[in-house]
């Protein structure tokens, strides 16, 4: 039994990073940002953390915290040009930042070891730590989602003129969404680094953003259930079947084909749905008018 | 008293004239109605009242504040709410969501205060939803609070749309068209919620197709045709006036 148990606490290790990056994600979604830019983010707080701790030996926490504020810095920065732009632009802009964030770690050689990578990083961080992050950062989730922040984050994705009509300052908003998002994704990247040992610049490359946007896309992109149960999945899918992990990209690609076609919501949005229905329906108040949409 | 003041207003797309010289006043405690062919300009108006178009000419001010270069969100927080003309809801979401998300600018929770002092975020909005069950109550729709938006009567999501714009308890109601696709007893109801809310020293600009709708409730109106206003003045009298009838209603004034 304990032995099961150690032959899954890579696994389990595993997820709980991906589930931060997942959060990074899901929050500059629900913001209404379409960012993919998360790759990047991890990658500048993974290296900050990875090169202050290997080249000028300070201890792990001031690495990861400064991969923090690098983070949450890059995405202050790039929310004033991504401001200007919408929707599937946004989209293009950020996968351009994450290919500019893999070829300064390439060609930075002197500071980030190059294509070869960065080495040596001392290994502090293990389960424990990497489960109080990912539970403080769904924590903070959570807490969005019972307050207004909540409320606005949904009617400014949905809506912008409807939230522009109610009193919302748009521009304020996405930008603290993206900003967590930043923040959220160094954090993690810094864990990464100090679990890993040694980073190298493709691991935060294109391959990383789809991972990390598939979790979302799977869970769903309203509840705080969607990324844990998106990146709970996608984890456990090659550990469950073998052959399924040399094709791990693959297997993603056509699942997020799937999933957009048929649970567009993603699979916890559409349970609470179908939860939420069934209860209204059962609650016997439903109209004559209702479920048939159009009067007229 | 606040009142709502065009002045002159214009508004050129390229060399195409949309609004020329367009002077209306919405007065509070009053229903003002803004009435013209589908081109008239209407619309071009009401987004520019709400800041979503910049003028090319003229001025809007509101009380003591200027609104002509004021950004959207801004003219909201100066006390105008709107409704729109395709209806625009969280589908997904439930009714008392829906109108939750009107009361933004009454709540006061930051991240911060999500952090650290969820129990007073939180409280903050179980009192958010106490309100929008009041208005919903008013509205008549207590029953329906849990259905999700897209899945009601047009009739019904315009009810929830202008719920949410109450919920900023704005001294100024923009409604375009607010009774499209409503019944008789329907827009009868809102009429009655309409004359409460003018009561209340609100005003209201109402955006309107239906003839009888404007004539029973406007105490004055604007007739707007090419882009600008060809007649105003009380219903009865603005209906008779021969510009109108020919610009406006032309031969299908008997079925109004």
């Amino acid at each position: 039994m304990s032995d099961f148990i150690f032959n899954y606490i890579p696994v389990f290790d595993l997820f709980l990073l991906h589930l931060g990056f997942a959060f990074s994600q899901y929050i500059a979604l629900r913001s209404g940002v379409f960012s993919l830019a998360t790759a990047a983010f991890a990658g500048i707080g993974a290296y900050t953390a990875g090169i202050l701790s290997v080249k000028l030996g300070l201890p792990s926490p001031v690495g990861i915290a400064a991969g923090v504020v690098l983070g949450t810095a890059a995405a202050l920065f790039l929310s004033l040009p991504l401001s200007k732009l919408r929707g599937v632009y946004q989209a293009i802009a950020t996968v351009a930042f994450v290919q500019i964030v893999v070829s300064l770690n390439i060609y930075l050689e002197g500071l980030t070891g190059g294509a070869m990578g960065l080495n040596g990083i001392p290994h502090t961080v293990g389960t424990p730590v990497l489960f109080v992050a990912a539970a403080g950062v769904a924590y903070m989730m959570w807490a969005i989602n019972r307050t207004r922040l909540g409320r606005t984050f949904d009617v400014i994705r949905e809506d912008e003129a409807v939230a522009v009509s109610l009193g919302v300052p748009m521009a304020r908003y996405q930008t603290l969404g993206f900003a967590l998002s930043g923040g959220i994704a160094g954090l993690f990247g810094g864990l990464e680094a100090h679990h890993t040992y040694a980073l190298e610049p493709n691991q935060f490359g294109f391959t990383f953003l789809i991972a990390i946007l598939s979790y979302v896309v799977l869970g769903g992109r309203s509840s705080v259930l969607g990324p844990i149960v998106g990146t709970a999945v996608l984890i456990a899918l090659p550990e469950i079947a073998r052959p399924l992990d040399e094709n791990r990209v693959l297997v993603y690609g056509l699942l997020l084909i799937l999933v957009i076609n048929f649970l567009p919501r993603g699979i916890a949005d559409t349970a609470i749905d179908r939860l939420r229905l069934r209860r209204v329906a059962r609650s016997g108040s439903a109209p004559a008018k209702a479920g048939k949409a159009v009067e007229t | 008293m606040t009142e709502l003041v065009l002045e002159n207003v214009g508004k050129t797309f390229g060399g195409v004239v949309a609004s020329e010289n367009v002077n209306i006043r919405v007065p509070a405690g009053r229903i003002t109605g803004l009435i013209g062919p589908n081109g008239a300009g209407k619309t071009t108006i009401v987004n520019m009242i709400t800041g979503m178009l910049a003028l090319s000419s003229g001025r809007i001010t509101f009380g003591d504040t200027d609104l002509t270069t004021m950004m959207p969100h801004r003219i909201a927080e100066a006390g105008l709410a709107r409704t729109f003309q395709n209806i625009r809801l969280l589908k997904d979401a439930s009714i008392l969501e829906n109108v939750m998300i009107g009361f933004h600018m009454a709540e006061r929770s930051t991240l911060l205060s999500a952090l650290f002092r969820l129990p007073g975020a939180a409280k903050e909005t179980r009192d958010t939803r106490a309100a929008a069950m009041a208005l919903l109550d008013r509205f008549g729709m207590t029953h329906l609070r849990d259905h999700p938006a897209g899945s009601l009567s047009y009739g019904h999501q315009r009810r929830v749309e202008m719920m949410r714009a109450l919920a900023a308890d704005p001294q100024l109601l923009l409604l375009d068209e607010p009774v499209a696709g409503m019944n008789e007893a329907e827009s009868a109801e809102l009429a009655r919620i309409f004359r409460e809310l003018t009561d209340e020293g609100r005003a209201i600009l109402l955006i309107e197709h239906d003839m009888r709708f404007v004539t029973d409730l406007c105490h004055h109106v604007y007739v707007l045709d090419g882009g600008k206003v060809i007649s105003e003045g009380r219903p009865a009298d603005v209906l008779a006036d021969p510009v109108v009838v020919t610009a406006y209603l032309g031969e299908s004034i008997d079925a109004a």
